[in-house]
């Protein structure tokens, strides 16, 4: 078991040099063994994926590289995971093929391996070649779909989302629970980092993915899923709610129907954006030339977006709806439960969506 | 090896300039053309390789000057890549140009471009919006990690919105315009054998727009099928019932295909004929009236076109046997009468004929038996033609449900009462249609003679194979037996072998007396093999009558082997029914 530990960790080293221009020092040989390597842990990928015991060491192993580099002050940019030694020949082949810095003859020996014509009988799909082959296809697939649009292509930047949000979880849950506030500290180096618009669309696509089905009990495990499915969204919500900036972001610019689903199926989510709403509400004051309810200052959420909002989460199916509507009214009775329009917004929301609803 | 070069240099001409106008295949038009010309441009990059691995890479410039130019607008063209296998053969041929020990900066500068381009053949995927690339970048994703993830989610968006559009079919906002079906269906036709497309696939398939007019491409469908019987895609029988009903050619090339198999020149058991009818999906498919009119129209043609060969009969029986097994089990939605998939046929002899003997005790099989032979009678002799088709139809029609004529031979053979009339005819019939009534006669006592010398055989303790032969020998003094006739009584002799109580009989002898020429070896060889298929189906004990068929059988084998070289054509002259094309409403007399 350590031997193999230990060949794990030179590996993840292997594959983090294979980016740099250390490589230039490589010749076929240094090729040829990186290659039998990384063979060989997909191999064991394979056979020991599915034994709980063995792959739970090698993950947490893996974690501990990983921790170790964001230690050292570079950018904690995650190295190899569980799923990727699936594929870690491909992965060190690419890196190693994009790699200016690699000699000719060292390329040579690799292309030579890469591809090495039609003799090797290709019907055993587990060959490289195959593999890169396959590659090859799917991306051509993607880019087929994905750049000859038909005019706004919303189904598809769904499936973008979608996937950002997949593997937003997937290293998310690489982070290991045990370390405190370990999983927070990562969100928050990411909204730090990323483009944060396209962030909280991330965000939004991942609290609202299908729930997965629930983790085999005993040995058996499915070699390419993550071991805790489930959790991510929750961590992501408790994330989310502990940072105000965030949350007020989030509430801001997404759309307003997007925001109902995530309560829909969040309901500490539901809570606190209410909570947030009936804030937003407490800031308007009723304007009586105007005869509507107008924000003190600019930045204030005006009276038709609340209106929209709660509106919006109504047409949401109970128990949402019903919770929505009982906060308003318990809102209503705090302000004095007036049933004429003009002396509490909360009557006047309340009025307003009996009507419309 | 010089002319193939020139041909290759022309071929080189040609597909650069097809590449050239294709360009990126961004227009409707290029990737049209594109897919058409994808089987070929991939077997011109096969023998590109062939031609590039002898080379080293200065050759290869100095040879093919353009070599760079034709491989990386092959590299652009993603419908190419998509295809098959062209994208790895692409790739061989970049690493020919690899140059191991590079001499001078020319060399380099090719080592890098090539380079270059095979990383981006592999991992070139650039998002339109940046962000989305920062993203996974930060999570420390590249594309070999999220491409199949991706493809996999924009295959299950794609889907679902085609499923909601069959459904939701007025609620125009959430519709996918045809214009995009038609792509889809388009940049389908290079990934067909991809498994990741399959359910995009299934979906274009089994979900009808709302156009009148067929929304997909042509050559979706000639791809699809193409891959299908090929077995290089996987679909539900749902998916490629919606793609034979929507596409003619493809249920005719479906079903040319599985004539193929079941008509060959090897000898097909009816087992294994069986197989490899359900495993077409034809008979579950026929379960629609429109395919099995069709399917059985091509089996109507193969019939006259080979004036009526054994095999495509075997094979209309088999493939008729399957259906009707399908429907059944479809019995509980049974949409249609039996009327709609024989339309010109009397009613009610389709249902007496559609009856399965196995529901019926044996002793009442001469009861259904009967009352074919009366009504095919009946429209056969009625000289005005009726409404129900001249002989042929009906002939046709019967062989359908050949199995009928097959336990009419046994009965006339082991009842011990007078051969009935009605089932002489009836054999008489099957055998040979096209017969005037005098000749039909003819046979009819023909049979009734042999039979009845045959019955006092069965008397005596031992059999042998001389008292056969005398039964069976013809009289002197007429005309002597058409072959279809004597086709007749060498069946009847077998099958009063197989049930005939009395003593042993040497198969050995039997067979070399019968003197089997090839094609009467083949005869008796499909008889005997249909005889123990339908005893299992009948579910009929039999153990002694098995026992002496499959002796026969393996005799025939020996003798076969004997006589025949592998892969010698069996002469096909004697079985045929001559002027069975004359009797077809459609021929030209």
């Amino acid at each position: 078991m350590e031997s193999l530990l230990q060949h794990l960790e030179r590996f993840s080293e292997l594959l983090a040099v294979s980016r740099t221009t250390h490589v230039s020092t490589w010749d076929p040989t240094t090729v040829r063994r990186a290659l039998q390597w990384a063979r060989y842990l997909r191999h064991v990928h394979r056979r020991f994926g599915r034994h709980v015991r063995i792959r739970t060491a090698l993950e947490r192993r893996l974690r501990s590289q990983w921790r170790q580099k964001g230690a050292s002050g570079s950018a904690a940019v995650p190295g190899l995971n569980f799923q990727a030694l699936g594929r870690c020949d491909l992965l060190l082949s690419l890196r190693l093929l994009e790699n200016r810095a690699l000699g000719d003859a060292a390329c040579h020996y690799l292309l030579q391996q890469l591809f090495p014509g039609p003799g090797v009988p290709d019907a055993d799909e587990e060959t490289l070649q195959g593999s890169l082959a396959r590659l090859a296809r799917r991306r051509s697939a993607v880019h087929m779909l994905l750049f000859n649009g038909y005019g706004e292509n919303s189904v598809l930047e769904e499936s973008v989302l979608k996937t950002q949000a997949e593997l937003l979880l997937e290293r998310l849950g690489e982070v290991p629970k045990a370390e405190a506030e370990g999983r927070s500290r990562f969100l928050s180096t990411l909204w730090d980092r990323l483009p944060q618009k396209n962030f909280l669309k991330v965000i939004a696509a991942a609290l609202l993915l299908p729930p997965s089905s629930p983790r085999p009990q005993g040995e058996e495990l499915e070699l390419d899923t993550p071991k805790t499915p489930g959790e991510g969204g929750q961590e992501l919500v408790r994330w989310l709610l502990a940072r105000s900036d965030v949350m007020a972001a989030f509430c801001h610019d997404l759309p307003v129907g997007l925001l109902a689903s995530v309560a829909g199926r969040h309901p500490e989510f539901s809570r606190a954006y209410l909570g947030l709403l009936t804030d937003w509400g407490r800031h308007l004051h009723y304007d009586l030339q105007k005869g509507t309810w107008v924000g003190a200052e600019p930045q204030h959420v005006s009276w038709e977006e609340l209106y929209g909002r709660f509106q919006s989460l109504c047409q949401a199916p109970p128990p949402l709806k019903d919770e929505v509507l009982t906060a308003l009214e318990s809102c209503k009775a705090q302000d004095g439960d007036f049933q004429v329009p003009g002396l509490s917004i909360w009557t006047d929301l309340f009025l307003a969506l009996g009507s419309g609803s | 090896m010089a002319q193939d070069l020139v041909g290759f240099s022309s071929d080189y001409q040609f597909w650069m300039q097809k590449l050239s106008l294709w360009d990126q295949a961004s227009t409707l038009e290029t990737q049209q053309d594109t897919c058409l010309h994808l089987p070929r441009f991939q077997e011109f990059l096969r023998q590109l390789y062939e031609v590039l691995k002898e080379m080293d890479s200065n050759t290869i410039i100095e040879r093919f000057p353009t070599i760079g130019q034709l491989l990386a607008k092959t590299c652009w063209n993603p419908f190419i890549l998509a295809f098959d296998e062209s994208q790895k053969i692409l790739m061989w041929c970049l690493c020919c140009l690899i140059n191991k020990e590079p001499q001078n900066s020319e060399e380099s500068k090719l080592n890098s471009w090539t380079r270059g381009l095979l990383s981006h053949i592999l991992s070139g995927f650039r998002f339109d919006r940046k962000e989305v690339g920062l993203f996974t970048q930060g999570l420390g994703y590249v594309p070999a990690d999220y491409c199949p993830g991706l493809l996999k989610n924009m295959v299950l968006s794609l889907v679902s919105e085609l499923r909601e559009n069959h459904l939701n079919g007025f609620n125009t906002q959430r519709r996918m315009v045809p214009e995009k079906i038609r792509f889809l269906s388009r940049v389908c036709i290079p990934l067909v054998t991809l498994p990741d497309i399959e359910p995009l696939v299934e979906a274009l398939l089994t979900c009808h727009g709302h156009e009148p007019q067929e929304v997909l491409w042509p050559e979706f469908f000639d791809a699809v099928n193409e891959a299908f019987l090929l077995k290089k895609i996987s679909l539900p029988t749902s998916a490629v019932v919606c793609l034979w009903l929507r596409h003619l050619p493809s249920l005719e090339k479906a079903t040319l295909h599985l004539f193929e198999k079941l008509i060959s020149s090897e000898r097909n058991f009816l087992r294994r004929i069986e197989c490899f009818l359900k495993d077409s999906l034809l008979p579950e498919a026929a379960c629609h009236p429109a395919i099995f009119r069709i399917v059985d129209e091509m089996f109507r043609y193969a019939l006259l076109e080979t004036d009526g060969a054994p095999e495509v009969l075997v094979a209309v029986q088999g493939f008729t046997r399957c259906f009707v097994e399908a429907l059944e089990k479809k019995n509980k939605q049974l949409k249609f009468t039996f009327k709609t998939y024989f339309p010109y046929a009397s009613p009610s002899l389709v249902m007496v004929l559609l009856q399965r003997p196995e529901d019926i005790p044996q002793e009442l099989w001469h009861q259904p038996l009967k009352r074919i032979s009366e009504m095919l009678r009946e429209i056969v002799e009625d000289q005005t033609h009726g409404s129900y088709g001249g002989p042929f139809e009906c002939w046709f029609l019967f062989i359908h449900f050949g199995g009928w004529a097959d336990i009419a031979a046994e009965q006339l053979v082991m009842s011990e009462a007078e051969p009935s009339e009605a089932l002489l005819w009836l054999l008489a019939f099957s055998c040979s249609p096209h017969d005037g009534s005098p000749q039909r006669a003819q046979t009819m006592v023909e049979v009734k003679a042999v039979l009845s010398r045959l019955k006092k055989l069965l008397r005596s303790p031992i059999l042998s194979a001389k008292d056969l032969q005398a039964a069976a020998a013809e009289s002197q003094d007429r005309d002597p037996r058409p072959p279809l006739c004597q086709q007749l009584i060498r069946r009847l002799l077998l099958n009063f072998l197989l049930w005939a109580p009395g003593g042993h009989v040497n198969a050995r002898e039997v067979i070399a007396l019968m003197a089997p020429s090839d094609e009467i070896a083949h005869d008796m060889t499909g008889f005997l093999d249909q005889t123990l298929y339908r005893w299992d189906h009948l579910r009929m004990e039999a153990p002694r009558s098995r026992k002496l068929a499959r002796e026969l059988l393996a005799e025939l084998r020996m003798v076969g082997t004997a006589m025949q070289g592998p892969g010698s054509p069996r002469p096909r002259d004697v079985m045929r029914r001559p002027f069975l094309h004359g009797m077809s409403a459609e021929n030209e007399p």
